[in-house]
């Protein structure tokens, strides 16, 4: 029984791993408002995520913080 | 009363399971080993870049794949004791931004000194990147551009090179480090733990050499495993122990013997004294008919012979293949 358990959960580990990494769960979805399983790589953030209209804003932390820039996207106050 | 007593080599009872549950790290490792095959070059090349003066890389028409997905790889060049921050933007055929992704990369570098030894230190996160999917085809402009370049807290606005490499259909390994180690592992415990498979019906330990229990075991295509453990004192002088099994069927009578020497592992003190002996033999039956029998084991010498333990257990599996001993009645 507990042999099966292990040999289930492994082929099931590893199934789940071979999916992922093929179905490329952790991409960027362009255009989907929510990016749940979304996972930086290198270090390198969203700068901002889609408000209802699926319109690109900014979050203050990151771009506006730079250089001139002035703060971005509908909302942000121009 | 026949009795009919056949013994073969079996792969019969292999716990199959275990071994295709030792396949599944093998697949991810190739699917890590693979997958680099797997991407199609699009672009990989030098670009320079001003600070606040995005620079188009190429447009591409994105197309919505079950496999894999755009994957944008850049990496900034700059000297040392300097950052960049850079963004990678989509933009829409009307120049509209579809999203987009900041990295904060730096390079420094210095001395050190320490107990009269010196040496020079750099490190350096340059590297940045994003993969990218679609629900629906889209036209999308790829565009790099450059928020903020500097050295300390002086601002630098000279151009910048990039190196961009754009793959399609590639698919994402970083789950599979942990895939192929966790597969390992759990497919790994599979195996060590093939035999505890099956029931034990019978655990018997006696304070001498002779432990005897009875009880309603086999059938076709159970296999039935019998393991007899022994502990002998520090009087201990053989090398080897004769173990002698009887099976008796349901009426008492004798319808299988054996006898065979079993290696005794001798535990020593430092000074070189036996201590205690240990010895196991390990038996695997098919008794075709599931009916009462009786087991009987006997060790000699006996004098030694602290404690025995008999033990059978219905159902089992194998790791290999085994000898087994096919004993039919009719």
């Amino acid at each position: 029984m507990l042999s099966r358990v292990f040999s289930l959960l492994a082929i099931m580990i590893a199934a789940f791993a071979i999916y992922d990494g093929f179905r490329q769960k952790s991409a960027f979805i362009l255009g989907q408002e929510k990016q749940p399983n979304y996972s930086p790589r290198y270090g390198t953030n969203l700068s901002g995520g889609y408000n209802s209209d699926r319109v690109w804003i900014y979050n203050s932390t990151t771009r506006t913080s730079y250089g001139e820039f002035q703060g971005g996207g509908p909302g942000a106050g121009k | 009363m026949s009795v009919n007593i056949k013994d073969y080599d079996t792969n019969r009872f292999i716990a199959k399971l275990a071994y295709i549950g030792l396949v599944s790290p093998l697949s991810v490792l190739l699917t890590l080993i693979f997958s680099p095959l797997l991407g199609e070059n699009l672009i990989n090349k030098q670009i320079k870049v001003g600070s606040e003066n995005p620079e188009i890389i190429k447009e591409f028409t994105l197309k919505p794949h079950l496999v894999g997905a755009l994957r944008v790889d850049v990496k900034a060049f700059i000297p040392t004791n300097r950052w960049v921050t850079y963004e990678i933007q989509l933009l829409d055929e009307q120049g509209n931004l579809l999203g987009s992704t900041i990295k904060e990369a730096w390079r420094e570098s210095g001395t050190w000194q320490e107990d009269g030894e010196r040496g020079t230190w750099s490190e350096q996160d340059l590297q940045g990147g994003m993969d990218i999917k679609v629900n629906e085809e889209r036209k999308v402009t790829l565009v790099l551009n450059v928020l903020g370049y500097g050295a300390r807290n002086q601002e630098i606005s000279d151009l910048i090179t990039f190196r961009v490499n754009v793959q399609n259909g590639v698919i994402d390994t970083r789950h599979l480090w942990p895939g192929l180690f966790g597969s390992l592992i759990l497919s790994l415990l599979g195996i060590l733990s093939v035999p505890n498979i099956g029931k034990r019906v019978i655990t018997k330990t006696v304070e001498d050499s002779d432990p005897t229990a009875r009880e309603t075991v086999g059938g076709a295509n159970k296999l039935v495993r019998v393991d007899v453990n022994v502990l002998s004192d520090e009087t201990t002088f053989l090398k080897q122990s004769m173990v002698t099994l009887v099976i008796n069927n349901s009426y008492g009578e004798q319808i299988y013997k054996t006898s065979e020497w079993m290696d005794m592992n001798f535990k020593k003190t430092e000074s070189g004294y036996v201590e205690e002996a240990k010895g196991k033999v390990q038996y695997f039956f098919l008794l075709n008919e599931r009916n009462n029998y009786g087991f009987h084991v006997n060790v000699t010498p006996d004098a030694p012979v602290d404690k025995t333990t008999l033990k059978v257990t219905e159902g089992v599996r194998t790791r290999g293949q085994v000898k087994v001993v096919e004993i039919s009645t009719n």
